[in-house]
């Protein structure tokens, strides 16, 4: 039994450096994932203040039309058929790399998840708050800045980070555009060595494992924040 | 008082109506509030007090006519509010202080922001004006440490450190324990006694009495009856305040 395990990770991981499809894989995985978030909240947030201002002033009206035509179709669309899209269409004149295209498709899939939290989290902030600023002079910008958006991300930051670890994973479909990422990685040793368990098995624990030190992390986070309220 | 006062108002209000869909809240209103004038605006609810109040620094969008307040006009889209309503303060109900900030910042944000005061002018001033409301020893805490009578000190001081020329209160002891009503009506006493020009929406009968120099009833979207607090409430003339009086008093 022993004797088979070690035969096995020698051949699936130490025979022809095959942990590199490991390693470089997951480089890949946090590249995209780590871009991809900066896009998406960068994205999101530009998306959420849109729409609550179309909401709270109905200025903004073709901006936020524009905003739900994009919520619509990103959050209607499975992601990895955007993957694909982005890859052998958009992109298809003038490849700009796998990876760029990767971040390009997920920052953008979660940008419209990330706008529709930070949008619940800024319509959460009783109108008080809003008319409190106001009342001090502060314009609708200053407001939002200063009053509204501390607190609503303090609300959404739980589900911001369930955001995050979702869009970790759901780059394991990278795969399809020929993207060498964790997943792929695994997957290539596999159909190297003819054995699925200790590659499959590696990459679903690497993946655990990141989730939970991220998870450790927005609970420290979420406690630091929490302070200030009581 | 008002009457002795030559200055302009410093508040004009002209035939101001306000309407929510096809309601009419607010039919033609027009009054002048002078400086130094402590104005309590009294009525059942639904009367459309705190609406009126609410117009004064445009919260609420008027419908029509023109509220002048320091040579320009409120009620206009071409108006700058925001810099007007920094000379406007206002206490809520339900205080709305910010509650992700420490009582000192909530003091300080808007002079430092806004006033481009220094951080430690701002601070100073602060901590004199909660010297002032009993409590300096807060500074550092946060909202939902404090009592809501302690909360209603702190939105009355928050205002006040702008500066104001007009301070707005709408209802300020309405979401208060009995025993806390006590304390935040006496820090608006003293504001009062400084000479403060203070627009009050209340149901505190005992306080408009006392420390208004003008009461002003108002129902169905009018102002009915406007006198000083001793004749309004020996003599009261229109029959819906006589009547409103009978159940409050």
């Amino acid at each position: 039994m022993w004797e088979k395990l070690r035969d096995d990770f020698y051949q699936n991981f130490i025979v022809d450096d095959r942990w590199k499809y490991i390693t470089d894989g997951l480089q890949n995985t946090l590249k995209i994932t780590f871009f991809a978030v900066l896009i998406g909240i960068l994205l999101g947030f530009l998306v959420a203040v849109i729409r609550s201002t179309y909401e709270n002033t109905h200025k903004l009206k073709v901006l936020n039309w524009i905003c739900g035509v994009y919520l619509t179709i990103i959050r209607g669309t499975p992601v990895v058929v955007q993957l694909m899209i982005m890859y052998f269409v958009i992109f298809s004149f003038h490849d700009p790399g796998q990876v760029f295209t990767a971040v390009v498709a997920f920052g953008i899939n979660s940008g419209a998840y990330v706008a529709e939290i930070f949008r619940s989290g800024i319509s959460s902030i009783e109108k008080g708050q809003f008319e409190a600023g106001r009342s001090l002079g502060f314009n609708y910008a200053q407001t939002m800045w200063f009053i509204i958006m501390p607190q609503a991300f303090k609300n959404v930051v739980p589900t911001l980070a369930n955001e995050f670890i979702v869009l970790l994973k759901e780059t394991s479909v990278a795969g399809y555009i020929g993207l060498q990422d964790l997943t792929k990685g695994g997957d290539i040793i596999k159909s190297r060595t003819y054995s699925a368990f200790m590659p499959l098995i590696a990459v679903a624990v690497i993946y655990l494992v990141m989730v939970m030190m991220f998870s450790q992390l927005v609970r420290a986070l979420e406690r630091r924040l929490q302070r200030s309220e009581h | 008082m008002s009457i002795d006062n030559m200055d302009k108002p410093l508040i004009q209000v002209q035939n101001l109506g306000k309407k929510f869909g096809d309601m009419e809240v607010l039919k033609d209103i027009s009054v002048d509030i002078y400086k130094g004038d402590v104005v309590c605006v009294i009525g059942p609810s639904g009367s459309g007090k705190s609406t009126f109040l609410r117009c004064l620094n445009r919260l609420e969008e008027p419908s029509g006519g023109h509220i002048l307040f320091e040579g320009a006009d409120i009620v206009d889209k071409k108006t700058d509010i925001d810099k007007h309503r920094q000379k406007m303060g206002m206490v809520f109900q339900q205080f709305n202080l910010f509650p992700h900030m420490t009582i000192l910042k909530n003091l300080t944000i808007a002079p430092v922001k806004l006033q481009g005061k220094s951080e430690k002018e701002a601070k100073e001033q602060a901590l004199k004006l909660l010297h002032k409301v009993g409590l300096a020893d807060r500074a550092d805490s946060y909202p939902n440490q404090l009592s809501g009578g302690q909360k209603q000190r702190i939105a009355i001081v928050r205002s006040l450190c702008m500066n104001p020329d007009v301070m707005l209160f709408d209802e300020p002891t309405s979401a208060l324990d009995p025993e806390m009503v006590g304390e935040v009506l006496t820090v608006m006493r003293e504001l009062a006694d400084e000479k403060m020009t203070m627009v009050v929406v209340t149901h505190e009968m005992g306080f408009a009495r006392e420390v208004a120099t003008r009461v002003m009833f108002m129902d169905g979207g009018y102002f009915l009856e406007e006198a000083e607090p001793g004749e309004f409430f020996a003599n009261p003339k229109n029959d819906r305040l006589k009547l409103f009086l009978s159940k409050v008093l």
